[in-house]
């Protein structure tokens, strides 16, 4: 017995190695050690971005923080240093304005009116102050001093206008940037009968606004990362300081700083990158365009993302169950409410399920059927020379193409589509003999049934899903069914958003948080955020009485 | 104190959700023809056993908190090293080992069968027994934590099956209970014996017990859980003795199922084959725990990863599935495997308790 013991020796000076690292990392405290390691990769990732749009030679430069490029004080050196560094763009614009100013800009980067009212007349007036004082004279909102020439070139390519004085290593950064975006309008893919009329739109700084004029707190945490090595796109993580966790902001401010990407031109794409499995069809952050859906996200303890360019926003984490919650629920009376989230959701397994038992029960159990039901079956299906799983197969793939060609065709001729698609499937295949009229139904249900999940994301994955599981049927009858609905059972069980469960509130059970899930309890009853947002504060308000007159 | 198992608190699970754990272990394959096992016995009063090894049951299980209690963050394989040494126990261990993997096997092979008999004849066996064990190694690799979900939606999804009694309920003449209590009391306990096979499931606690967070809280989701499934059977029982007449029932294998063939909605007739596809939902988390309990028992003696063990096992239950090829040889498994589940089941934790006991006062 002289070997274990040597083994569990081991296995304990093991163990204690294993604790002293701990107790190394633990030493640091690690919310400031997570932090710098963030602005460590942030600085890094910009210089780096900077390094690719100037010139390959700087490379080695950008390892060492303390080797920044100059300013140079002479007017001609600085001159060709920026166009060297900018590869002089035709756009790019040099004016002289007296002996010693220089300004820069990049052309329809720039709001000329305030570059002709509110900072050529300044100049012109006070030739002789130097740019610090300058700065003080200029009549704009943000201008600021640097000497770092990549800082300098990275402003100018966003939009600031650089202005230098001959003998002054340093340039003023006045920020006057155009904001073109178009006008606020109501949320194309997510309407709603009652609730605010208004969408996000393709500013950032719009989008931010918004959220503001909603949530009017110093509490509204905004932090800006930039991502993209080359598109140098920001990205906003927007929380309530006071309820969001500390951890779960780490954790997703973790995970957008470690991306390494070329580009970033949708917040979808963001979205994809950084949940918990990429490989799932299921999205597990949410995409809203709503900002009273995002400020609710937010007032509940999560997280939201906004990304420059992009009319969605991020919302996580967020359950499977809330992908079929709407904003509207929220407005209507609670039994209202409950009834609509009862019906979507069985719609969901209306649109998943139905056409599979079709098929089934056609190919292999025909004695489920009742009689009485059987006759108009055969009937209808007497004249139709395919079996039941190629019918299906046929006649949801014509409702798909019907879907997919309505959303790539203008609106003008996207409703051609709807009559050419209407007469064709309604009338002709049936008198073809194709397909029979009974299936014609159940198909046009579950299509039906799939659009009125309130997340376009969640709606396309329920049709998707729908297909395998018709294969499946069609060879296996409901074994086969059965098989695919276990399967998607347990992938959603282990499925996670931003580390919490997926099948939240049902599994780990917090019963509490079912009043406000399947259905919804009327609002003194859900008062509390739910667990899986793991806010702060658990409370939203303090329970009122139901009925206020009795007690 | 070396056999303690450290869990992770994220792979801990919260008390009542032994609940689920212990129920749907429970409810498997044996709930589809027990009724003719027992009635075999104790005839009419077959709803005795059925008491009577639920109050067995829920004694037993009292017997095995104590012994868990004793040895804080143990599980079986642990306790049973600790108490008759590494050797002896190791051997235990071993037994116990291949007692879950024929549990996992047997529950496996009669479904495949009924399957086989009630829907598809001709869907060959490895290829049923290929998609479940697909199935299983998926969630299987997901942890405790999602096999643990898997038997909790089963319970909630599966639950309303019971109240589809009441369709037989309609046809069901309680004179057929009468007389009480005619049959010799040496009967009522050779039926409850016989009903071992399907009441066991509950002797997962034992491996379960270190992964519970709040340990203090777990004898009332436990009992809690055997109640149920008693009362389940005891409903079950109840109507297939007043439906089915003595001679009857004593020649349907699958009473249950064939309870569930009249059931009629105005758009769905035979129920039963919608049901026994369903059942896969119930049988998936027996499956998944016992292959758990197979692990835990065999990372205790020899380093296997999790992934490499289910893919092994996987492949030879397949194979073994092979040499299945008639009902008799089914039932002769059963019956065996019966026999001996009831001493590992039922008399071991006595013994183990009792053992632990003097252990304790011996060296203390």
């Amino acid at each position: 017995m002289g070997t274990p013991k040597f083994m569990s020796k081991m296995r304990i000076e093991k163990n204690a190695k294993t604790y002293s690292r701990k107790k190394e990392k633990m030493g640091r405290s690690p919310m400031s050690n997570k932090f710098f390691k963030n602005m460590f990769k942030k600085k890094e990732s910009k210089q780096q971005a900077q390094s690719d749009s100037s010139s390959l030679k700087n490379k080695s430069i950008n390892n060492h923080s303390h080797d920044k490029k100059l300013i140079s004080p002479d007017k001609a050196k600085f001159i060709s240093l920026i166009e060297k560094e900018s590869n002089n763009p035709s756009d790019l614009k040099t004016k002289f304005i007296t002996e010693d100013y220089t300004l820069f800009y990049i052309e329809n980067l720039v709001d000329s009116r305030v570059l002709n009212k509110h900072i050529l007349p300044v100049v012109l007036k006070n030739p002789n102050s130097s740019p610090s004082e300058l700065k003080f004279q200029l009549q704009i909102p943000e201008a600021n001093m640097t000497e770092n020439l990549e800082l300098a070139i990275l402003e100018l390519f966003s939009g600031a206008a650089l202005i230098h004085k001959n003998g002054y290593p340093t340039v003023l950064l006045a920020k006057i940037n155009t904001r073109e975006s178009r006008s606020l309008s109501a949320p194309e893919n997510e309407s709603q009968v009652i609730g605010s009329q208004v969408g996000f739109n393709e500013s950032l700084s719009t989008n931010e606004s918004l959220v503001r004029r909603y949530i009017r707190t110093p509490d509204l945490y905004i932090k800006k990362l930039t991502v993209g090595k080359i598109s140098n796109t920001t990205v906003s993580i927007l929380y309530l300081k006071s309820i969001a966790s500390e951890e779960m902001v780490q954790t997703l401010q973790q995970r957008i700083t470690d991306l390494k990407i070329d580009a970033l031109l949708d917040s979808s794409f963001l979205a994809e990158m950084i949940d918990d499995n990429s490989l799932s069809p299921f999205p597990q952050m949410l995409l809203t365009e709503r900002p009273d859906r995002f400020c609710d996200g937010l007032l509940n303890g999560k997280l939201g993302i906004l990304v420059d360019g992009s009319s969605m926003a991020v919302i996580c984490p967020h359950s499977f169950i809330e992908f079929f919650q709407s904003r509207e629920d929220q407005n209507l009376r609670w039994p209202i409410a409950s009834f609509l989230r009862l019906l979507r959701f069985s719609a969901v397994f209306l649109s998943i399920f139905l056409t599979p038992l079709y098929v089934a029960a056609l190919t292999f159990h025909y004695e489920v059927i009742p009689q009485s039901l059987l006759v108009p079956l055969s009937e209808s299906r007497a004249l139709v020379p395919f079996p039941p799983i190629i019918e299906a197969l046929l006649l949801e793939l014509i409702i798909e193409l019907l879907r997919e060609a309505g959303a790539r065709l203008p609106t003008k001729v996207g409703q051609t589509i709807g009559i050419v698609g209407g007469i064709v499937i309604g009338t002709a295949a049936v008198q073809a003999g194709i397909t029979s009229n009974i299936l014609i139904i159940i198909v046009a249900l579950s299509a039906l049934a799939s659009f009125t999940t309130p997340s376009y994301m969640m709606g396309n994955v329920i049709r998707a899903i729908r297909f395998p599981i018709i294969i499946l049927a069609g060879f296996w009858g409901f074994y086969g069914i059965m098989l695919g609905f276990c399967f998607l059972l347990i992938h959603l069980i282990k499925q996670s958003s931003l580390g919490t469960p997926y099948t939240a509130p049902f599994y780990p059970p917090r019963w509490v948080d079912w009043r406000d899930s399947i259905i919804r309890l009327p609002l003194p009853l859900t008062n509390l955020r739910p667990t899986s947002s793991r806010a702060k504060k658990r409370k939203k308000y303090e329970e009122e009485p139901i009925d206020p007159e009795k007690s | 104190m070396k056999n303690v198992i450290h869990v992770k608190p994220q792979q801990m699970i919260n008390a009542f959700l032994v609940f689920f754990v212990v129920h749907t272990t429970q409810i498997g394959v044996g709930i589809h023809g027990f009724q003719r096992i027992i009635y075999q016995e104790s005839k009419q009063d077959a709803w005795f056993s059925v008491l009577v090894i639920g109050i067995v049951s829920h004694v037993i299980v009292i017997v095995m908190i104590k012994t868990l209690e004793m040895y804080d963050s143990h599980d079986l394989y642990g306790i049973n090293r600790e108490v008759f040494g590494t050797w002896i126990g190791n051997f235990i261990n071993v037994i116990y080992f291949f007692y879950c993997s024929v549990a996992f096997f047997s529950v496996l092979i009669n479904y495949i069968e009924v399957i086989q008999t009630w829907i598809f004849p001709l869907l060959s066996t490895w290829f049923i027994s290929a998609t479940l064990l697909l199935l299983v190694i998926y969630t299987f690799l997901g942890g405790l934590r999602v096999i643990v979900g898997v038997s909790f939606f089963s319970f909630m999804l599966a639950f309303w099956l019971i109240f589809v009694l009441v369709f037989p309920l309609q046809y069901s003449d309680p004179q057929s209970l009468f007389p009480i209590l005619e049959s010799k009391f040496i009967d009522i306990l050779k039926g409850a014996k016989a009903m071992t096979f399907t009441i066991i499931g509950f002797e997962i606690l034992y491996i379960i017990f270190p992964f519970v967070k709040d340990k203090k809280n777990i004898r009332k989701p436990v009992h809690y859980g055997l109640l149920v499934t008693t009362l389940m059977y005891l409903a079950v029982i109840l109507v297939s003795l007043t439906y089915f007449s003595g001679e009857q029932l004593s020649k349907t294998i699958w009473a249950t199922l064939s309870l569930f063939s009249i059931v009629q909605f105005p758009f769905l007739e035979r129920f039963e084959f919608l049901a026994v596809c369903f059942w896969m939902l119930i049988i998936l988390p027996n499956l998944c725990l016992y292959v758990w309990a197979a692990h835990r028992g065999l990372t205790g003696m020899i380093n296997i990863s999790a992934k490499k063990f289910i893919w092994l096992f996987s492949c030879i239950v397949l194979l073994l599935t092979f040499f299945i090829k008639s009902r008799i040889q089914i039932n002769s498994i059963n019956n065996i495997f019966g026999q001996v589940a009831f001493y590992i089941v039922f008399i071991y934790p006595l013994f183990l308790y009792v053992l632990a006991l003097v252990k304790k006062k011996l060296t203390s």
